[in-house]
């Protein structure tokens, strides 16, 4: 039982991560590896919220979670807008470099020690027992609650809601998009927003839960196999695809040694690539026009 | 029509001594003009690679991506001067495309295509919808299809419903008769020349064929070479000997030999 809430959790994890990836290459085609740097951004954020709105925790995660949504926004405006035209792989390299930059700079104004954004938030990460013995810690059903309300959210806004559709559309055809009169830009700065507070989500309530360092930005990269086995440009894809890494890695570490943990999303992912480099839930010529 | 005559003489849309060039380099259209007044159908007519979906392009903007743009010349529409704007910027002006391919968006379905659009007014929308579904009743029938499954004539009437959906003053139509059987050319061109006369906007079409476009159009415009070769009404494009030898495909008696090169001319136009 106590396996079974470990792997739920890990896989929300992946989960919550690996939607930022799918959002942003869906409709721009362009691969975000800053996106686990993004992440961290959002858990560093709510450090610095948590201690200039120590009374109100609520404020604090809202604040946080606003400035996350803003980061990508702002990030596509001032970075990636000039990237449109330019080679896929240019625009992909440049979210290579905004990561390593966000890196230096988080690990600059915080250092390298150890925070618990939890207890200057004033919450006590309390574990919960659930079908009798097995138990859960509050901010892991935090974290499963998120990528329940994140996924259906997303799930719905796409098929339902106007922008939802106009972003699909300029995924699959951004000049007839133009031409029908939707804002590229805008849509494309909505991506970019909505990517990096699901990621910023993640990174809040994963903080929360093991404390904060800068080494929270591995678990990002981690989701990145999650995400391709799934397929990158399918949401349903991710969710299956970080359920099947979150599950491996748990029996690993349980059954065979625990070190292998970092090891195995990248194991399942090279089988994968092997067999359907596609993905699961991917659509075939979108990796070839790579 | 009962709009008055003033109104009616007016150019919607003014296209002066227009030069586009790709890639900085290749030149593709070089010094076309042309007006389309309002109401008016005008039809574009020109062999493969004679420069009228690039024309359409400029009208209609460009993206980075193109890397193309318009390096001489204007376009006005309603006296504005539009060369060189984003897509988006134009079609929210009243000017929408119909493209000659990837006319629409394949993963979402018929009533997503034509939900997708950003409209100029959104009070609109749903009695534009039911318009469109009026003008192509086969689309209410598909419209939980999704559009990448869709026939070249299904196609071809969903671009166009989706491109009404924007509410454009100007329609501009890239190869209405590309690749669809004759009849459902003639069936599209009857819905056209309704959608003309019942909602008012104007229309600019291009065609190789010609007998389609001069059966609607109320003024046409010859290009070749990216240069406007001739120009006129209907009557005087129909009866222009050239225009039927090259165009529509009937024979003149005499001169044996060039109408030999003008059977190659032909041919190379339907085989190309
Ligand atoms: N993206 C591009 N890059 C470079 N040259 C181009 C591009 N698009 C068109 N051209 C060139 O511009 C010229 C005009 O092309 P255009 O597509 O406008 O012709 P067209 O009249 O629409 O032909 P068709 O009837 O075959 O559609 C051609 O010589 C073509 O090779
Ligand atoms: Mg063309």
């Amino acid at each position: 039982m106590q396996t079974l809430i470990n792997i739920l959790v890990l896989a929300s994890i992946y989960a919550l991560i690996s939607c930022g990836y799918v959002l942003i290459y869906r409709v721009s085609r362009v691969l975000n590896l800053a996106h686990g740097e993004f992440m961290m951004l959002g858990a560093y954020g709510l450090l610095a919220t948590a201690s200039s709105f120590g009374a109100h925790p609520f404020a604090a995660v809202g604040v946080a979670s606003v400035m996350a949504l803003l980061v990508g926004v702002a990030i596509y405006f001032v970075l990636m807008r000039h990237m449109t035209g330019e080679s896929v792989l240019a625009a992909v390299l440049c979210t290579i470099a905004v990561g390593i930059l966000l890196r230096g700079l988080i690990t600059l104004t915080w250092g390298a020690q150890q925070h618990y954004p939890m207890e200057q938030l004033g919450w006590v990460n309390s574990s919960i027992s659930v079908f009798g013995d097995a138990r859960i810690s509050a901010a892991s059903l935090g974290l499963i609650i998120a990528t329940a309300v994140c996924y259906s959210g997303l799930f719905l806004f796409l098929r339902y809601t106007r922008w939802g559709i106009q972003m699909r559309a300029a995924g699959q055809n951004p000049l007839l998009a133009a031409q029908r009169g939707i804002r590229l830009n805008g849509i494309y700065a909505l991506a970019w927003g909505l990517a990096t507070f699901t990621g910023g989500i993640a990174g809040m309530l994963i903080a929360c839960d093991s404390g904060l360092q800068t080494t929270i930005v591995t678990i990002g990269l981690k989701a990145f196999p999650a995400t391709l086995v799934g397929g990158l440009d399918s949401l349903l894809g991710a969710l299956v695809g970080s359920l099947i890494i979150g599950t491996a890695e748990v029996l690993l570490i349980n059954y065979v040694d625990p070190l292998l943990s970092d090891v195995a999303p990248f194991f399942i992912l090279l089988v994968m690539l092997i067999f359907r480099p596609w993905g699961l839930f991917g659509t075939r010529e979108e990796i070839d026009r790579v | 029509m009962s709009t008055p005559a003033t109104l009616k003489d007016k150019a919607i849309l003014e296209v002066d001594k227009l030069e586009v060039s790709y890639h900085r380099v290749v030149t593709a259209i070089q010094g076309v003009t042309l007006e389309v007044r309002r109401g008016q159908i005008v039809a574009l007519l020109g062999n493969n690679g004679a420069g009228k979906t690039t024309t359409l392009r400029a009208i209609s903007g460009f993206l980075g991506i193109d890397d193309a743009r318009v390096s001489e010349g204007t376009v006005r529409f309603c006296g504005k001067d539009i060369a060189n704007r984003f897509p988006h910027e134009v079609a929210g002006m009243g000017i929408v495309l119909v493209p000659e391919r990837d006319k629409v968006f394949e993963n979402l379905t018929v009533q997503e295509n034509l939900e997708a659009n950003s409209p100029r007014q959104s009070s609109t929308l749903s009695r534009m919808q039911e318009a469109v579904y009026a003008y192509f009743p086969l689309l209410a029938r598909l419209r939980g299809r999704q559009a990448g499954y869709l026939s070249g004539g299904e196609r071809q009437m969903l671009a166009i419903g989706a491109a009404l959906m924007c509410g454009p003053e100007l329609l501009l139509v890239d190869e209405l008769s590309l690749g669809l059987a004759p009849i459902i050319v003639e069936e599209l061109a009857e819905r056209l020349r309704a959608i003309r006369d019942e909602l008012g906007l104007s229309i600019l079409l291009v065609e190789q064929n010609a007998h389609v476009a001069l059966e609607i159009a109320d003024y046409g415009y010859i290009i070749e070479n990216g240069r406007i070769v001739m120009d006129g009404d209907r009557e005087r494009l129909t009866g222009h000997q050239d225009i039927q030898e090259f165009y529509l495909g009937a024979g003149g008696s005499g001169r044996r030999n060039y109408r030999d090169v003008k059977q190659y001319r032909r041919s190379r136009r339907w085989y190309g």
